[in-house]
This record gives C-alpha cells, structure tokens and sequence, in this order.
C-alpha cells in the first residue's frame, strides 16, 4: 500500500531570509533587471522592476500580468530579465502567483526538484491589480500556506494603452476616459481606491502589506525583502510617476514620487502581523513633527491636472486633509469613531 | 494616377499630438484638391512611450483603389517624404518593428524629401544621416525641436510650419493653395496660415548624393522566424552568471544588457558627468530607471550610452551642483564612455566638459507647469 508521503499543509520550505540592506552602499550591486527595456524615459515603474528584483536577488520567479511592464520588457523576442519571467492575462497575477508556489512545493515534495525556497513574486499594474484582479490577489492571500509577493505597481491609469482612467486614477486626472470639456471640466470624480490598506484589512491572515515609492528606494528594496522572508503571501503597493500619463518632464519622476509622500497624498505605510505603522516622511507626518506640503506643489506639475482651477485644488486639498485629520488610522483606514 | 506618402518620424508622446496635425492636414489638403487621403499612426506604436521614436503616416492618391491597393503593404516604405520632427532623430531609430537600428532615410524613396526641424547645418546633419546609396534631398525649417506633452499642447506653430514646407518639396502630395485653406478651416487662426505661408518661402532645399552621409553600418539583429521560436514562445533572458562575476572592489561591474535592444535612439539629451565633483555616492546608479550606470574599478558611476534613453533623472537626483549635466544630443558624436575620456587625460576631459556646457543648445523636456509653453512661444518669437 502506497504510504502517503504527503506533508501537513504548512510550509516545509521555509523562506530566504533577505536581512533589510542598512544604508545605499550595502545595497546588491548585481541586477537581475537590466538595460533595454522599452519604456518611457523616466519610467518609475521599470525603476521598481529594477529594484524589486535586486531585493529578491537570484533565485526567484517573476510572474506579470498585461500591463506596461509586460509589453515594453518582452518586445520583438528581446528581454532585459535575467531571472524567470512569464507573462499572466490581465487579471490573474493572485492565480498565477498561488499556482507558481503550488508547482514549485508539489515539485520539491516530489523530489523533481531539490528543495530550496524560491521567491515567488507576481506584479500587476492598477488596472491589473486594483481593478481586473482584486479578486485573484484576494484569494491568494487566503492561502496562508503559500509564500508569494503580489507587487501592483500603480501608475493611476492604464499607462499601457494610451492612459485610459482606472479605479486608482486620482480625483479629477485628464485621461483619455475622462478629457476635460467646455461644458464639464473634471469628467473624473472618484477618489483613489485605497487599495493596500482594503487588502490588509480583509485580509487578517496575510502577514505584510506594504506602500512603496520609487522615491525612497531603499526603504523599497527592504519592504520587499520583508515581504518575502516574513512568509505567507504578502502584498505591495507601490505608487510610480508615469511622465506619459501623468505628462511631466521625465527628469521629475524621482522628484513628484517625493512630492506625493510630502503632500501626504500618498502614505508610506506596514502593516505586519496587523500591526500598522507609517514610516519615513509619512510617520512624521503622521505624528506631527512635519507639515504637509500643499496638494498644489504636487498637482501644478502635472499636465494631467492643467485644467484645475483654485476649487478643484481646494477640493482635492479638503480630502487629502481628511485622510490625516478624520481617519481613524491617518492615512490609512478611512473610518471615524462616532 | 499616383498615390504619394508622408512618413513622420516623431519623439513618441512628446510629438504625437504633432505628427497627428501634420498628417491630418495633408489628408484635408488632399480633399480640397479632389484627391482622397489617410492618415494613421503605425499600430505597434501605440502603446507609444515618451522619447521612443514613433511613426504616422500620411497616404494620398487619386482614386479610392490606388489608396486601397497601396495601404495592403506592411506599411509605407517608399515615402515621397520623411519628415524628422526632432534632428537626433537623424542618428538612426530603433524602431518599432525594425530589429536594429534604422537610418532616418531607410523608407524613403530615391529622389524624395528628408524634411528636418533643426537650427543645424545641413553638413553637420549629414554627419548623422546614414548613406544612403541612392540620391534625395534634404529640406530644412529652420527651428528647434517642439516638445509637449499628451494632455497640453505647445502650439508654436511646428505644425503648419512643416505642412508649409511639405507644400514646397512635394507640391504633388499638396498644394500651397490646399494647404492654406486647411489650416484656416482647422485653426481658425490666421497666424497659423501666414506662419505656413513663411515656412513655404523660406523652406531650403539641398540635394544629397548617393555617397553623402555617415559612412557608418547601422547595427542589426537576427529575428528568429516563427520556425526557429522555443516551445511556449521562451525568450532566452540574460545570463545570470555573467550578472554576478565582478564585486565593488574588484574591477568594477558592468551589468549585462540586452544584446538587441539598446534604447539609446530615444535620447534626445545626454548627461555628461564631472567626475572630478562626483562624490560616488551611488544616487545616480540606484535611481537610473534604465540601469545605464557602469561602476568603474575606482568606483565612479559612467552612464553608458548604448544603454542610456536620456530621461535626467540622474542630473535631478544628483546632489552635487555641476556633477551631472543634460546636453543636447546634437553636440555628441557617437556613444564613447566619458570615463575612460577622463581617465586617459583629466585637463582635455575638463575642456571638453565646460565646452559641452557652455554651448548646450536649449532644449525642452516637455511639461513644467501651467501657462509654461505660452510664455516659451513670446520668448521664442520675441
């Protein structure tokens, strides 16, 4: 009679650990995402493919869902990965993430392969991520005895196919979908999904959720080296300034990723373990000890928002204000007591 | 009987709303003259990325079967005239659908107009347009590169500039007459039609022999046919040992890069570096969205420029005042690495250096802020 040699559903691999890189001169120098890569000059999104798989370094598998990073990386059978790649549909970056870390434990626990831990990482864009594949990334951090990254990198529209508006576009952005007119000059009214901190709340089982921006990339870099040592799947936010859609010089991308944090339009934010906790510019922020930039400095740069005019800034103003002054945790769950 | 076609060569969403007035117009200026036209953007060039060089078209013909009969090709490759609406275009393209690097006057036909916006001597443009074995022209307006954005649009007149001067190297695509109509039914702007009307007059024209050009062989590489292609379309990434071989304090570390696609024909400037300023801080590195840092043996960081796309996030991010500077690519031949310049000779390194600065050409970048690109057109036209 066949013994049944299947292990207990908990997680007999374990992880790389990928201690946090103190300092820019301890960072890796080998890059497993290099030059030739056809995208924008100044894309920030190619900026945290670089560094997520610098973070992850050799031995991890990337999956990616439709998006940018998909058709510029991959174009007429040329490539800048070094590590694995594969190419997901649109929404299926939680099923391809789930799936890969299924494959890899069935092929270890089969002896097909030596066992080893292997990063597992899928990203999607926001149309992705925030819209097309919310319910893939959910179920994938249901499955508590996967270790996977899902990384959304959001530039706040569908960069890819000419900037259509999608749920992670800010409040009233010029975007093909949403062109100002004579008769209506912001066509789109929706606040950005707050995607990251919905996903660590429905989420209690998942052990990380992270926001990044490229403009402090080695707190980038060292939330995905958390991510992916602590266990589990694990999720990661990361806002990237897009000079096409966004429609900016391209030598501020750096510069407007810094502006979004100051602002407080974006906060840096961890939650592990259902421990939340802001940090870098944000945590100060948060605590007090710096004051917000105004939303103008951030908004006045982009072309995106050209059309705006004094109300339309103080509006945008008046909720990035509530986000710190009414929210029950600032900047990151909007509820209020009563 | 005939069917003509305009190639325009654009920087990708920095131009596209350009190149679409221009092809528009010459479509417009077909009807007025009893003929039929099309304009179109190429379609692997939507998604198009800033920079990136992109193309649109313009086919006009007498009947509706010519115009059929001539767009069931790939896509026009025999144009009357190639417009480049930005001059480092004339350094090449690595275009869409092209597997290497394409002279600016590879579709053009023998005999037809390269049309160029450049402050720059015919001789010096020459210098870059590759040979092309077989005669043509080459047609100047005399004025920078106009550079805007996808949502706000820097109408400095480019645009009806270049459909002026379309009407005096191809009359037989569109007459002045057609032209000008059209611009004054499109624009409602009379300025715009006298400004067409100035391009028409002043438009040169300089026949270019077969031999004429950079003598230089454009690179190029091998598609595999869907024949040779691996099981599940595999596209081989880089060698990974290759990445880890050299550490900090060893040698340097030069990533490798992707063999066939290099990016730099979308560089419209290019930084160049102080190393004697540089403080090696690694900002740059880190932060180059393209990876286009080499760390040197003695661990300075110089932008190679096979890989570098020219987008200034290092001279952005750079914390030294005058360490890294962004130049304007017409004042650079070839992509030789400035570090070794400096290392073999620091004080020819410094010369060159400050001259490069100081003689930058101006060039824009697209959008800073609001009500910007009006005050650019008063100053460019005071």
């Amino acid at each position: 009679m066949q013994k049944s040699n299947v292990e207990p559903i908990t997680d007999f691999i374990g992880t790389q650990v990928l201690e946090p890189w103190k300092g820019i001169k301890k960072v890796a120098q080998q890059e497993y995402f290099t030059s030739g890569h056809r995208t924008c000059q100044g894309c920030e999104s190619a900026q945290i493919m670089k560094l997520m798989a610098k973070a992850a370094g050799p031995r991890s598998i990337i999956l990616g869902s439709t998006g940018c990073m998909y058709v510029a990386n991959t174009t007429y059978y040329s490539t800048p990965w070094v590590i694995p790649w594969m190419h997901t549909q649109l929404g299926s970056s939680g099923s391809a993430a789930t799936g890969t870390a299924a494959g890899l434990r069935a092929l270890m626990r089969k002896g097909k392969m030596s066992k080893e831990p292997i990063n597992v990482i899928a990203f999607c864009g926001d149309g992705g991520g925030a819209d097309m594949g919310l319910s893939a990334i959910s179920a994938a951090l249901q499955h508590t005895e996967y270790n996977l990254l899902i990384l959304m990198y959001d530039n706040e529209s569908y960069a890819n196919t000419d900037i259509q508006v999608s749920g992670s576009s800010p409040y009233g952005a010029n975007t093909t979908f949403s062109t100002p007119g004579k008769v209506q000059r912001i066509m789109h009214r929706r606040w950005k999904k707050n995607t990251a901190a919905m996903l660590a709340a429905g989420h209690p089982e998942c052990k990380y959720v992270a926001t990044i921006c490229t403009s402090s990339p080695i707190e980038a870099m060292n939330k995905v080296r958390r991510a992916l040592s602590i266990g589990g799947p694990t999720f990661i936010h990361s806002l990237d300034p897009c000079p096409k859609g966004w429609d900016y010089d391209p030598m501020y991308s750096h510069e407007l990723g810094e502006l979004a944090i100051e602002t407080g339009i974006w906060p840096l934010y961890e939650v592990e373990e259902n421990t939340v906790k802001l940090y870098g510019k944000s945590r100060q922020i948060a605590k007090g000890l710096r004051k917000r930039k105004p939303v103008r400095e951030y908004l006045e740069r982009q072309g995106r928002f050209a059309h705006f005019i004094d109300e339309d800034f103080d509006y945008f103003q008046a909720k990035t204000d509530e986000m710190w002054e009414k929210w029950l945790v600032p900047g990151v769950i909007p509820f209020s007591n009563p | 009987m005939s069917t003509g076609s305009v190639e325009v060569v654009y920087r990708g969403i920095f131009q596209k709303t350009l190149a679409k007035n221009i092809c528009r117009g010459v479509v417009f200026a077909a009807k007025k003259a009893g003929k039929i036209g099309i304009a179109f953007g190429r379609y692997s060039d939507s998604p198009e990325r800033n920079g990136i060089p992109a193309k649109q078209f313009a086919v006009v013909s007498d009947t509706e079967e010519e115009l059929e009969e001539y767009l069931s090709r790939y896509e026009p490759d025999n144009n009357d005239v190639t417009i480049a609406a930005d001059d480092t275009l004339c350094k090449g393209v690595e275009s869409w659908a092209w597997y290497g690097l394409q002279p600016i006057n590879k579709l053009l036909a023998d005999g037809g107009t390269l049309l160029v916006t450049s402050t720059q001597s015919p001789n010096r443009l020459l210098s870059f347009i590759h040979r092309k074995g077989t005669p043509y022209n080459l047609a100047l307006v005399r004025s920078p590169a106009s550079f805007s954005g996808l949502w706000v649009y820097k109408d400095d007149h480019t645009d009806v500039r270049l459909l002026g001067a379309l009407a005096k190297v191809a009359p037989h695509i569109v007459s002045l007459e057609a032209i000008l109509e059209t611009i004054k039914e499109q624009w409602k702007d009379d300025s715009k039609v006298q400004s067409a009307k100035k391009a028409y007059g002043a438009t040169e024209s300089h026949p270019v022999s077969a031999e004429q050009g950079n003598e230089e062989i454009p690179y190029e590489f091998e598609l595999p046919g869907w024949k040779d292609m691996e099981e599940g379309l595999v596209i081989r990434g880089i060698s990974a040992e290759a990445q880890s071989i050299t550490g900090r304090d060893d040698g340097g570390y030069v990533p490798t890069r992707n063999t066939t696609f290099k990016k730099f024909s979308t560089r419209s400037m290019r930084p160049v570096i102080n190393f004697d300023t540089c403080t090696k801080c690694t900002v740059c590195w880190l932060n180059c969205p393209d990876t286009c840092f080499d760390v040197t043996p003695d661990g300075f960081y110089d932008a190679n420029m096979d890989a570098c796309c020219g987008c200034g996030v290092c001279e952005a991010v750079c914390p030294v005042a005058d360490c890294i500077t962004m130049v304007n690519e017409e004042a650079f031949d070839g992509n030789d690495g400035q570090w070794e310049a400096w290392n073999k000779d620091k004080e020819a390194y410094a010369g060159w250096l400050a001259e490069k600065i100081a003689n930058r050409p101006p060039r824009a970048h697209g959008f800073h802020h609001v009500g910007q690109y009006a005050e650019e057109v008063k100053n460019e036209s005071a």
